[in-house]
C-alpha cells in the first residue's frame, strides 16, 4: 500500500465518485419524471389510445305495408395483418380452399390496400357463419388472418327485385375523388345501383367513433370508457310504394320470361310493382362475389344485370296507335265515324304493308280499329295526321324524355321527327313508309316499358298524371313519427278535349270487352279493365308482346304495362298476366 | 472452521437488508411485466423466485467459506475460465453470437464465471506485497490479466460485458496503491480519443490534460512523453476513423449511442423514456403502467426492468431503488476500508465496482444518458445467471465483512 496516500483518502475518492454519480442519475430521473412528465404522459396516451370508427347500421327498406324488403344480418369480413402474415402465398391458398374463393383475389386486395405492418387489410367480406366456423377450426394454420363482424344486406321477403334494390359495393377510386362522396373513406361500402345508390346518403347514416386501447402490436385491448365516444347515427329507413305481395306474384308469373311489368298507382304515380326478368338473386352481391360469377352475369346473353323496364328502349308496337288516335281526334283530322276498309294489307306505291290479320278486318271505324288493333286503319289515318303532329303528341305525352323515376340509369327513349329524318336520310328523301311504321309503334321509335306504364296512367287520368317513383316515406327509426313523405310530381298533358278521352277510353274498353277485342283474356270478371295490346315485330326472333292499360275502367286506380320479349302476341301472352294481377288485387281487397 | 455462532452478528445487516429489498422489488416488477396470458413469459415470476432461493443458498455458502479458499482458487479458476471462454467460441450455442453453452433448458455463460475468476485473480495479483504500482511492468501485467478475457469476450461479441472487465481494473489498482496521477494518465488517452473529432474539443482536452500534469508538479520526463502520446492519439484517431467502412462507423456510433435506428435501439430508449417520464412522481400503480402492460416497452423484464419501475412506481420508486443500491455500495466501501486482509479488501472493491458499473450503465441507459449495451440491472432484471453472479459478488463482500479482523 502506498503510505503517501492513505486508504482513508482513497475511500473518500470512491465515496465522492458514488455521490456524484447517484446525484447525476437522480437529477436526470427527476428531470424526466417531474419536469418532462406531461410530454411523456401525452406520448404514452398517444401510444395506447386509438380512435376507431363505428359503422352505422344501414337503413332498412320496407314495402308499402311495412313488410321488410331489405334488412341487415351479421356477416363477417376477413382481414390479414401484414406483420403476422409470414407467408401470404400458402396462407391465402389455404384460405381460398376454406372459403371457396380463388386466392388471387386475396392477393389483389392485399397488395392494393396494404398500409402498414400493423394495419389490417380487408381481403374478403360477407363471409357467412358456416365459412367462418371452418376458418375458426383451422385458425392455427392461418397466422395473420383475423375476422370482424360487418353487417350485410339480407332480403327476407322473398321479393327478388335486384334492379329495383340495387346492390352495395366498396367505394372505388373514382368515387373517393368525387365531390359527391367527399366524406367517405377508403373501404366504405356504398350503394352501387338502384335505390341503394339513389338513396345512399339517406340509408348510410353517420359514422361514430370511440377510443380503444391498443397494445404495441396494434391489437385492440379494450374500449376506453372515460373518453367520450360518438355513437353512430343509424341510417334512415325507406318505405317503398312497392306492394311486396303483388311484386312476388308478378315475379313468379314472369319468372321464366324475358321482359317485365310496371304497375303504377293512378292517384299519385307510386310504383306498386316493378319487375324485370331475367334477374339475379340480390344475395349474390351480399356474399363474396367471385370474378367468375361476375363474368357469368355480364356475359349472359339474356343480360340479367339489365333493367328492361327502365334502362332499355324498344318498339312499343300497336300500343302506340293511341298516340295517332289522340293526335288525329284532337286536331280534328280524324272523323271517328269514318270507316276504312281493311283487306289485310295496305299498298303504298310499290310497297305492301300488312295488317296483322291476313284476312283483313273489313270496314272499321276508330273505336273498332282500336278494339281490333287494325293496322290498315292507322296506315290511312297517319297520313292525315302527319309526322309533325305525331311527333308533337308523342312529346306532349312525355315520350323521348326520362320519367324521372328514382332509379339509376334511366333511358329516355327516342321520338323521331322531321328534322331527324331529314338529317338521317336527307331532306325529302325519306318515304311515307317510315311514317306508317311509326304509327304502329315500329321503326325508329324507342320507348321504355316504364314510359308505357306512365303513358297508360296519363290516359287513365285523362291527362293528369304523376312522375313514377318507388319511394314513399323516409323514416327515422329512432323516432317513429319523424317521417318525410315523398312529394308527388305532377305530369300533365293539357288541353285534350273530353270527347277525345271518351273515345279513347271506349276503344280501350272494347279491347277487353268487345266481340273482336284483342285482350279478352285480361278480363278479371268483377271489375272493368281497359287496355291496348301490342305485338312489336322483332327482326331477330319472335315478336315482343305488350299490354298496357288501367283499371277500374270508371275510376282508374292502377295503370300497368306488361312487356314480354319474344313472347308473341300481346293479347295471348301479356293480357293473362294482367288478369292474374287484377284477380290478386281484388282477392286481397286492394283495388 | 466453517460455521461461527457469531456469524449473524458479524454480517453487515444494512447491506443484507438493501440486497433483500432489491430482490423483493425485482420480483414485484417482474410479476407486473410478465403476468398475462402469454405462457412463454408468465412463468418467469416463479422461475425467478426459484433462482432467488438458489441464490440465498449460494450466498450462505459463499459467505461461510474461509476467505483463503478464494485466494487459493483464484489462479486455477482464472485459467479454467479462460479455457471456457476459448471453448465457447468454438462450441458455443447461438447463431452468429456465441456466448453460452446450452444444457437442455439451461444456458450457461462462461463470461459470468470469468468475471468472478478474473476479479479474484487480479485481486490476488495486486494484493501481493511484492507489487509496486509505480513500475510499468506490474501495471502492464495487471492489464494483461484483465485484457485476455476482455478480448475473448469481445470476440463473442459482447461489448457490454467486456466493458465490465475494463471497468474493474483501475479501481482495484487504485485501491492497491496506484497513484491518482497515474490513474489520470491512463484515462487521458480515452478523453483525447473522444475529443479528437473537432479541433475545438481536442484543443480544450489538451489544455485540460497539460494543466493537470503541470499542476501535479511532475517533471518534464513524465509530462513530455505523455503529451506526445495524447497528441499522437488525437491525430491518428480521425485518420483511422475515416478508413472505416460506413457500416462499421454506423455500428460503432450506434453502440455508443450517438446514432439511433428508428425501430431499433433508439426506439427502445424512446419507449423507455416515455414509460419513465409518464410515471411522474408517484407512478401509475403496480400493474397499471400502460407502456408496460401493453408491451410498448421492449425487454421489459430484463434490460429495461428499471423503466417498469419508473412507470409504475414513479420517481419515488426510482429514488428508493437507487438509495438501496447506494447503501449497498456505501457499506461495501466500509468493509473494504476496515478489512485487515488486503486480498479480501481488493475483492470487495472489485465486486462493488462490477455491481456499480452495471447499475450506472443500466439506469443511465433507460433514461438515455448511457448507450444501450445490454447490461442487466443486478438483482432486479430477470435471469438466473445474472442473478447468481450478482449474489455471489454480494456473498464475497459479506464474507469479507464478516472476517474483517482476520489477517489471513
Amino acid at each position: 500500500m502506498n503510505p503517501g496516500f492513505s486508504q482513508k483518502n482513497r475511500v473518500i475518492i470512491f465515496r465522492l465518485f458514488y455521490i456524484v454519480i447517484f446525484i447525476v442519475l437522480l437529477v436526470r430521473y427527476a428531470y424526466v419524471q417531474l419536469i418532462q412528465q406531461d410530454i411523456y404522459y401525452r406520448q404514452s396516451e398517444r401510444n395506447r389510445i386509438r380512435p376507431i370508427t363505428l359503422e352505422p347500421p344501414r337503413g332498412v327498406v320496407r314495402d308499402r305495408f311495412e313488410e321488410i324488403l331489405i334488412d341487415n344480418v351479421p356477416a363477417y369480413s376477413v382481414y390479414a395483418i401484414p406483420n403476422e402474415l409470414s407467408s401470404p402465398d400458402s396462407v391465402f391458398a389455404f384460405l381460398g380452399d376454406l372459403l371457396d374463393i380463388p386466392a388471387e383475389e386475396f392477393h389483389m386486395k392485399y397488395k392494393r390496400d396494404r398500409r402498414g405492418p400493423f394495419q389490417k387489410v380487408k381481403i374478403c367480406q360477407y363471409v357467412d357463419f358456416e365459412a367462418l366456423a371452418r376458418l375458426e377450426e383451422n385458425k392455427l394454420d392461418l397466422p395473420g388472418i383475423v375476422y370482424g363482424v360487418e353487417p350485410r344486406r339480407f332480403y327476407p321477403s322473398g321479393v327478388r327485385a335486384p334492379h329495383l334494390f340495387g346492390y352495395l359495393g366498396e367505394i372505388d377510386e373514382k368515387g373517393l375523388q368525387s365531390e359527391e362522396y367527399a366524406d367517405y373513406d377508403r373501404g366504405d361500402i356504398i350503394g352501387k345501383a338502384g335505390i341503394e345508390k339513389i338513396y345512399e346518403k339517406i340509408l348510410q347514416g353517420k359514422k361514430g367513433y370511440q377510443f380503444v386501447e391498443v397494445d404495441a402490436l396494434g391489437r385492440e385491448v379494450s374500449v376506453i370508457e372515460e373518453l367520450k365516444s360518438q355513437p353512430p347515427v343509424p341510417g334512415l329507413e325507406l318505405q317503398l310504394s312497392i306492394d311486396a305481395g303483388l311484386q312476388r306474384l308478378l315475379e313468379q308469373k314472369m319468372d321464366t320470361l324475358r321482359g317485365g311489368a310496371a304497375i303504377l298507382n293512378c292517384q299519385n304515380g307510386e310504383v306498386i310493382a316493378l319487375v324485370s326478368k331475367p334477374g339475379y338473386d340480390p344475395e349474390l352481391f351480399a356474399k363474396p362475389i367471385t370474378l367468375k360469377t361476375w363474368k357469368e352475369l355480364t356475359n349472359d346473353p339474356a343480360k340479367p344485370l339489365f333493367d328492361r323496364m327502365v334502362q332499355s328502349g324498344t318498339n312499343p308496337g300497336s300500343t302506340y296507335k293511341i298516340i295517332t288516335a289522340i293526335a288525329g281526334l284532337q286536331e280534328n283530322l280524324i272523323n271517328p265515324e269514318e270507316k276504312v276498309f281493311c283487306p289485310g294489307y295496305y299498298r303504298l306505291g310499290r310497297r305492301t304493308f300488312k295488317c296483322w290479320k291476313a284476312g283483313g278486318h273489313g270496314s272499321v271505324n276508330l273505336r273498332q280499329a282500336i278494339e281490333q288493333s287494325c293496322n290498315v286503319y292507322f296506315y290511312r289515318m297517319i297520313q292525315k295526321v302527319g309526322l309533325e303532329n305525331w311527333s308533337k303528341y308523342s312529346r306532349m305525352f312525355h315520350f323521348g324524355e326520362k320519367t324521372g323515376i328514382d332509379l339509376t340509369h334511366e333511358f329516355s327513349g327516342s321520338v323521331p321527327d322531321k328534322t331527324y329524318f331529314d338529317r338521317r336520310y336527307g331532306a325529302g328523301k325519306w318515304s311515307t313508309g317510315l311514317l306508317l311504321n311509326l304509327t304502329v309503334g315500329q321503326g325508329e321509335l324507342l320507348v321504355t316499358p316504364l314510359q308505357m306504364a306512365s303513358f297508360a296512367l296519363l290516359v287513365a287520368n285523362r291527362g293528369y298524371g304523376y312522375r313514377p317513383h318507388v319511394n314513399r316515406i323516409i323514416k327515422n327509426p329512432a323516432t317513429d313519427d319523424d317521417q318525410e313523405f315523398f312529394e308527388h310530381q305532377p305530369l300533365i298533358v293539357q288541353g285534350i278535349r273530353e270527347d277525345v278521352w271518351d273515345l279513347i277510353h271506349q276503344g280501350m274498353y272494347d279491347v277487353v270487352y268487345g266481340v273482336n277485342g284483342t285482350a279478352k283474356r285480361a278480363n278479371p270478371g268483377k271489375i272493368r279493365v281497359a287496355g291496348k295490346t301490342g305485338t312489336a315485330q322483332n327482326p331477330h326472333g319472335e315478336d315482343h308482346a305488350w299490354f298496357i292499360g288501367f283499371a277500374p275502367y270508371k275510376n282508374p286506380k292502377v295503370a300497368f304495362c306488361f312487356f314480354v320479349e319474344n313472347g308473341g302476341g300481346g293479347g295471348a301472352v301479356a293480357a293473362p298476366i294482367a288478369r292474374a294481377m287484377l284477380t290478386y288485387l281484388l282477392r286481397e281487397d286492394k283495388i | 472452521m466453517l460455521w461461527d455462532k457469531d456469524d449473524l452478528k458479524k454480517a453487515d445487516i444494512v447491506l443484507l437488508i438493501a440486497f433483500s429489498g432489491l430482490l423483493v422489488i425485482g420480483l414485484l416488477i417482474i410479476y407486473s411485466a410478465t403476468h398475462g396470458e402469454n405462457l412463454d413469459i408468465n412463468q418467469n415470476f416463479s422461475k425467478q423466485a426459484v433462482w432467488i432461493l438458489i441464490g440465498w443458498l449460494l450466498l450462505a455458502l459463499v459467505t461461510m467459506l474461509p476467505f483463503k479458499v478464494y485466494h487459493e482458487m483464484a489462479f486455477p479458476a482464472y485459467i479454467f475460465s479462460i479455457l471456457l471462454l476459448i471453448a465457447v467460441l468454438f462450441w458455443g450455442s447461438g447463431a452468429g453470437v456465441k456466448r453460452w453453452f446450452a444444457f437442455g433448458p439451461f444456458r450457461f455463460q462462461p463470461a459470468e464465471i470469468a468475471k468472478i475468476a478474473t476479479l479474484l485473480f487480479l485481486a490476488k495479483y495486486a494484493a501481493d506485497s511484492k507489487r509496486n504500482f509505480k513500475s510499468f511492468r506490474d501495471i502492464a501485467v495487471a492489464f494483461a490479466i484483465v485484457g485476455l478475457p476482455t478480448l475473448l469476450i469481445m470476440k463473442q461479441p459482447d461489448l457490454g460485458t467486456a466493458l465490465v472487465f475494463v471497468a474493474m481494473v483501475l479501481p482495484i489498482l487504485f485501491w492497491a496503491g496506484l497513484s491518482l496521477f497515474t490513474v489520470f494518465l491512463l484515462i487521458a488517452p480515452i478523453i483525447t480519443l473522444a475529443s479528437a473529432f473537432t479541433f475545438f474539443s481536442f484543443f480544450i482536452a489538451m489544455v485540460f490534460i497539460i494543466g493537470v500534469m503541470v499542476v501535479s508538479g511532475r517533471g518534464p520526463k513524465v509530462i513530455i512523453p505523455n503529451f506526445i502520446l495524447n497528441i499522437g492519439v488525437g491525430i491518428v484517431t480521425p485518420i483511422l476513423w475515416n478508413q472505416l467502412h460506413n457500416y462499421q462507423k454506423s455500428r460503432i456510433l450506434t453502440f455508443i449511442g450517438l446514432e439511433q435506428d428508428p425501430r431499433g435501439l433508439g426506439y427502445q430508449v424512446l419507449q423507455s423514456k416515455v414509460a419513465i417520464g409518464s410515471g411522474g412522481m408517484w407512478g401509475k400503480g403496480w400493474m397499471e403502467g400502460t407502456q408496460t402492460q401493453l408491451r410498448f416497452l421492449p425487454e421489459q423484464h430484463t434490460d429495461f426492468i428499471f423503466s417498469v419501475l419508473g412507470e409504475e412506481f414513479g420517481f419515488l420508486g426510482v429514488l428508493i431503488v437507487l438509495v438501496l443500491f447506494f447503501l449497498l455500495l456505501w457499506r461495501a466501501l466500509n468493509i473494504a476500508q476496515s478489512s485487515k486482509n488486503v486480498f479480501a479488501s481488493l475483492v470487495v472493491i472489485g465486486a462493488s465496482t462490477i455491481i456499480a458499473f452495471h447499475v450506472i450503465v443500466n439506469t443511465g441507459m433507460t433514461v438515455g444518458i448511457m448507450p444501450v449495451t445490454g447490461l442487466p440491472l443486478p438483482f432486479l432484471s430477470y435471469g438466473g445467471s445474472s442473478l447468481l453472479t450478482s449474489t455471489l459478488l454480494v456473498g464475497l463482500i459479506l464474507n469479507a465483512g464478516r472476517r474483517r479482523f482476520q489477517y489471513l
